[in-house]
């Protein structure tokens, strides 16, 4: 998990290891806002759906692929941005 | 309970959206020398503060005012300008220390913050938060004698 | 006239004349402002084969009909010019608050024609214009420039000026104004500087009229309504400014790293947004009516690299950064500092200092060349050290001075440019992102991402997602941002304020504001017409097709590291669609049915 702008001061780190079982992106971001609260879901996700956030698995932005029900494999590397970023 | 314009200098960005606002509010049209907001910018360190008149309690312009165009109400905690009785003279402008008070030579007249008959357009507009419209609360009069503190330092160097 | 004051001032260098004339409405109404009216002018009045530093080329300073309204982050202007780098037309883009003051002064343009035979300085103050000696002003950096032509016009006189730079003719140098803003690219400011011209101070005491008032109020309030509810224009650009970008490419593996090499850098991180917020940053800063807020205010301490003003933004972080292979913030907040008081172009000037560091790791150039500096990749201090060369015209700068083309070129190896009409490419990959490349392409000032900025679908999902990699509909992508982009350019409105609105709520701002009605459509056509009679003034200036080219890197070498690994640009394969699209024949020519269409013959 790597974190970016907001998201970095909300969870006090840049990155961690995610131990928590997770079959996809949807599932993976509950965790993270079971863990670090409404503050810092309020950035990913509007009425259970993605908002403008940028979410990538190793790389590819999952609203390329299949959104929140992208799937996860154990050494995936997925990397999370608020929607700040525009220039 | 009477209303006051807080400034927050800090959170200025130098927009001058208060001095459109107020402008187009009196004038009906997009006149920056007509502004009774200001904003001065350093630009070197990108410091900006938006300056108007700050219906002092005890308003030297009031003092110095011979038709009383100038007077203070009471009951609103404002100067107010009375365009009718006022004779032109420009004491107003010497006797302000904040310089708050400005002569017109497009509409001869003297422009001075009448906050918009309490309904400010430069803190509606203000994208920031630095212009308030806020309650006159011994807590936020401090506040302010605080930062005219600091432009009277300013001033002393 | 409402939004536009009715009135431009035309001032001729070589004879001194100054005069003014009408702006003929129609004008106004086909061509905006700004790009628009700039483009009007110079089509119909400058030979496109003439020599952009020679007196017969012209310098066109244009705000928009926004320019000086609360039109939300409405305040811009635009330099129209030929450019002496690419020999294309250039349209370099600016804000701060000198646009509202020409406004205010009572024009809509301001001409400037011939040369002066020693340096002068333009002093506006509404109907008094006046030429004035300079010769005490020229070798000033722009901050002094500034100080030194307030302290004899006016304490608050809004100056637009060149540096070193722009006296020296380096064909990147730009025009600031207001200290740290720039109209930027293609080299505006060696146009200046050819003409003897070192600044244009200006102050207005005049109204911007307002055609229907209520009407345009209850517009402003719902678009800064909109804009304050979108993440980015709302809240991101104020809290990390445009450079909050950095990770996001890096992270998507569309960072270009070491002149292109590669896109991914593995410590980008420490030269962006969040370094910068948390390091260098002082306080945010907006343009005049601006309600984003995206200027970084900065201050770098150390005494190395000691130096105070704005940025540095997205694309300077980039090129003194990772296309360096520099990952030091310091170095590279004076870097910027350095463009800024010297006045050059940010994009430009890195992107030649890496295309040197190229030439340099291949042995093309040497220390020999360089006056003994080891121009490594990463080399922070070397970086820092050929752009403060570049600015006074020393040593191995005045090599850099000519742009990463000519200087590759003479050294037997223009491949390693990465340029397009040997304008510098900005920081966005076009192997990784399809899309953006194809704009490079076609961009008619040369390479440029803000003309049809599809990063904005491509990578942030704004208004929408739209996969990055594939290239179907991207020529139709691209078209829609371009055309958006030139009306928006012409309004003298804020790229930025796409991050919230769209072209209705532009079309109807125009609307209220000037009384001629504008639809979606109609303002979209603005935009069309605007890059067409662009396009057919490159054409006449003797451009063509193959001028719409990547560098061969970019569509035969595949990224070697990171998310986008593997990946070309498959622009081939999208110009030919995309000269269709537009209503262009097989040459990228327009027809003239099109050009019938939108009134341009």
């Amino acid at each position: 998990m790597t974190y970016f702008a907001t998201l970095r001061d909300i969870a006090g780190k840049k990155e961690e290891q995610w131990d928590e079982p997770a079959a996809t992106v949807g599932e993976l971001l509950r965790g993270l806002i079971a863990r670090y609260g409404p503050k810092f879901g309020r950035w990913l996700l509007d009425k259970g759906d993605l908002k403008l956030a940028i979410v990538l698995v190793n790389g590819r932005d999952v609203r390329d692929l299949q959104r929140l029900d992208t799937p996860l494999a154990p050494n995936d590397t997925v990397t999370i941005f608020p929607p700040v970023a525009g220039g | 309970m009477a209303k006051m314009l807080t400034i927050h200098a800090d959170k200025c960005t130098g927009c001058r959206n208060c001095e459109l606002a107020c402008s187009m509010g009196h004038e009906g049209s997009f006149r920056l020398a007509a502004t009774r907001v200001h904003v001065y910018t350093w630009e070197r360190e990108g410091f900006s503060v938006p300056m108007m008149c700050q219906q002092c309690h005890d308003a030297p312009c009031v003092k110095v005012c011979t038709p009383h165009a100038l007077e203070r109400n009471a009951l609103t905690g404002l100067v107010m300008l009375d365009h009718a009785k006022c004779i032109g003279c420009k004491m107003c402008v010497q006797a302000c220390p904040f310089g708050s008070a400005v002569w017109d030579e497009a509409t001869q007249k003297i422009l001075k913050c009448d906050t918009c008959g309490g309904n400010p357009q430069c803190a509606k507009f203000c994208p920031s938060g630095a212009l308030e419209w806020t309650e006159d609360l011994v807590s936020v009069r401090d506040r302010k004698y605080a930062f005219a503190a600091k432009l009277k330092a300013a001033f002393s160097e | 006239m409402n939004g536009w004051t009715g009135r431009i001032l035309r001032i001729n260098l070589t004879n001194g004349n100054i005069g003014t004339e009408p702006l003929d409405p129609a004008l106004a109404r086909d061509y905006l402002g700004a790009r628009g009216l700039g483009t009007k002018v110079l089509s119909d009045e400058v030979d496109p084969t003439v020599d952009a530093l020679a007196p017969a080329n012209k310098l066109i300073f244009a705000p928009g009909p926004f320019t000086g309204t609360y039109a939300p982050s409405g305040g811009r202007y635009n330099v129209v010019t030929k450019g002496p780098l690419t020999g294309a037309i250039a349209a370099a883009n600016s804000g701060g608050t000198w646009g509202p003051a020409l406004k205010y002064a009572g024009y809509d343009m301001l001409i400037i024609e011939g040369r002066a035979a020693k340096p002068v300085y333009l002093w506006i103050k509404d109907e008094k214009v006046e030429i004035r000696d300079a010769g005490h002003i020229w070798g000033k950096i722009v901050p002094e420039t500034s100080d030194a032509i307030r302290a004899e016009t006016d304490q608050d006189a809004h100056v637009a000026c060149i540096g070193p730079a722009g006296e020296n003719q380096v064909l990147f140098a730009c025009i600031m104004n207001d200290l740290h803003r720039a109209a930027g690219r293609s080299g505006v400011g060696a146009v200046m500087g050819s003409k003897n011209l070192k600044a244009v101070a200006v102050v207005g005491t005049g109204a911007v009229a307002c055609a229907d008032k209520e009407r345009f109020e209850r517009a402003v309030l719902k678009v800064r309504q909109m804009i304050h509810e979108h993440p980015v224009g709302g809240t991101g650009l104020r809290l990390y400014g445009t450079n909050v970008l950095t990770n996001v490419l890096n992270q998507t593996g569309g960072l270009p790293t070491r002149n292109f090499q590669d896109g991914h850098f593995p410590t980008a991180d420490k030269v962006g947004g969040e370094s910068v917020a948390a390091k260098v940053l002082q306080r945010p800063k907006g343009c005049f009516a601006c309600v984003i807020s995206c200027g970084r205010v900065t201050k770098v301490t150390q005494p190395k690299y000691k130096g105070e003003g704005e940025g540095p933004e997205y694309e300077t972080a980039w090129g003194f950064g990772p296309d360096c292979a520099v990952d030091d913030l310091d170095a590279v907040t004076k870097a910027n500092f350095l463009c800024n008081e010297y006045g050059m172009d940010t994009i430009t000037m890195a992107a030649t200092v890496a295309c040197a560091m190229e030439l340099y790791e291949i042995g093309a150039i040497t220390r020999k060349d360089t006056g003994g500096i080891a121009l490594d990749w990463g080399n922070a201090e070397a970086m820092v050290e050929m752009t403060r060369l570049t600015g006074v015209g020393e040593g191995f700068g005045k090599k850099l001075g000519a742009g990463s083309y000519r200087l590759a070129a003479s050294y037997g190896h223009p491949e390693l440019s990465m340029s397009v009409k040997k304008q510098e490419i900005p920081a966005y990959d076009p192997r990784a992102i399809q899309g953006i490349g194809l704009n490079y392409a076609t961009s008619n000032c040369g390479a440029a991402h803000v003309r049809g900025y599809t990063i904005s679908p491509e990578v942030l999902g704004v208004p929408q997602k739209v996969d990055k990699d594939t290239i179907d509909g991207k020529p139709e992508l691209v078209i829609t941002f371009q055309n958006l982009t030139a009306a928006l350019d012409a309004s003298g409105a804020c790229l930025f304020t796409t991050f919230g609105i769209g072209a209705p709520e532009l079309a109807e701002l125009l609307s209220a504001l000037t009384g001629f009605q504008y639809t979606t459509d109609d303002f979209m056509r603005c935009g069309d017409r605007i890059w067409n009679l662009e396009r057919m003034w490159n054409l006449r200036a003797g451009l063509s097709s193959k001028d719409d080219a990547l560098p061969p890197r970019l569509v035969k070498s595949p990224i070697k590291t990171g998310a986008s690994k593997g990946a070309v640009s498959r622009l081939p394969e999208m110009l030919p669609v995309y000269y269709e699209r537009r209503g262009w024949d097989a040459n990228g020519v327009p027809t003239q049915a099109h050009l019938r269409e939108l009134g341009l013959a």
